[in-house]
């Protein structure tokens, strides 16, 4: 549990800071090109709990699936969890894509970065939880 | 890996995926869309729709089978439901940054905990390795 615990705490600082690097200042001119599509600032600031929350779940969620089919593999194994995972979303990128005015180019950037993102989420998790009987000698 | 049972759950997933798509986000959530006119393309771009859901359809599979290498439906649907979580983060994060209504938001969310669950159950009881397993990794 206490492995759980740090490797989730582990895993949501780096997806917090990460998401704030690539959405609040690398991707901020292309969001400035479709205003319509988001809400303004002071609405954003107003709802950000909402990010802390869905964050905070992809990272439960990516450990809960680590802990009870991958542990024990280690790094490569959350590493190669991280791959299928986003390489799935990538998918569900396109349908939204397909449905959504979005700019082509911010699927691109957010698939190219969700896929580091989630190797290094990967990583983190596998290098940090190990399943209890890896650990009792 | 029984590349033959892959191919037939791979198909059995992606049917299910995109016909449950069809059903629950572009029929039954279709008001709840109307409402936020500005946010959705007036026609979804169907090419891209197809090859997103091959792309998601393809990637779970092969985690469910990296997951639960002995099939059954119940331990698949299991990690249906958590990557249905870890896919509910971003649309949290959407709200926050989107002008999303709450209706649009619970009706994602809820939409893609059962639409991975059932496609979990469909691939864990369509693949069955030949022979048993000797590692989860």
């Amino acid at each position: 549990m206490k492995r759980f615990i740090l490797a989730f705490i582990a895993a949501y600082v780096f997806l917090f800071f990460w998401g704030w690097l690539l959405n609040g200042i690398v991707l901020k001119d292309i969001y400035a090109e479709t205003p319509n599509l988001w809400r303004p600032q002071s609405e954003m600031m107003s709802l950000f709990h909402w990010i802390i929350i869905g964050q905070a779940l992809i990272v439960f969620a990516f450990v809960m699936i680590y802990a009870s089919g991958f542990a024990g593999g280690g790094v490569m194994a959350g590493i190669r969890l991280g791959v299928l995972l986003e390489i799935a979303a990538i998918g569900m990128r396109m349908g939204f894509y397909a449905v959504q005015p979005f700019p082509g180019k911010l699927i691109v950037y957010g698939s190219i970065s969700g896929l580091i993102e989630m190797i290094i989420v990967g990583a983190i998790v596998g290098a940090i939880y190990k399943p209890a009987s890896a650990r009792t000698p | 890996m029984n590349w033959n049972k892959f191919f037939t759950a791979f198909i059995g997933a992606f049917i299910f995926l995109f016909v449950f798509g069809f059903l629950w986000y572009g029929t039954l959530m279709r008001g709840a869309h109307e409402e936020v006119p500005a946010l959705f393309r007036t026609k979804p771009d169907f090419a891209w729709l197809i090859l997103g859901h091959i792309v998601m359809a393809f990637f779970f599979t092969m985690l469910c089978i990296r997951f639960v290498p002995a099939g059954g439906v119940f331990g698949s649907a299991k990690l249906g439901i958590l990557v249905g979580l870890v896919y509910a983060g971003p649309h949290l994060i959407s709200f926050a940054v989107e002008p999303l209504t709450t209706k649009i938001l619970g009706g994602w969310i809820v939409g893609a905990v059962i639409q991975f669950a059932i496609a979990g159950g469909i691939v864990g009881a369509i693949y069955k390795p030949s022979s048993p397993p000797t590692s989860r990794r």
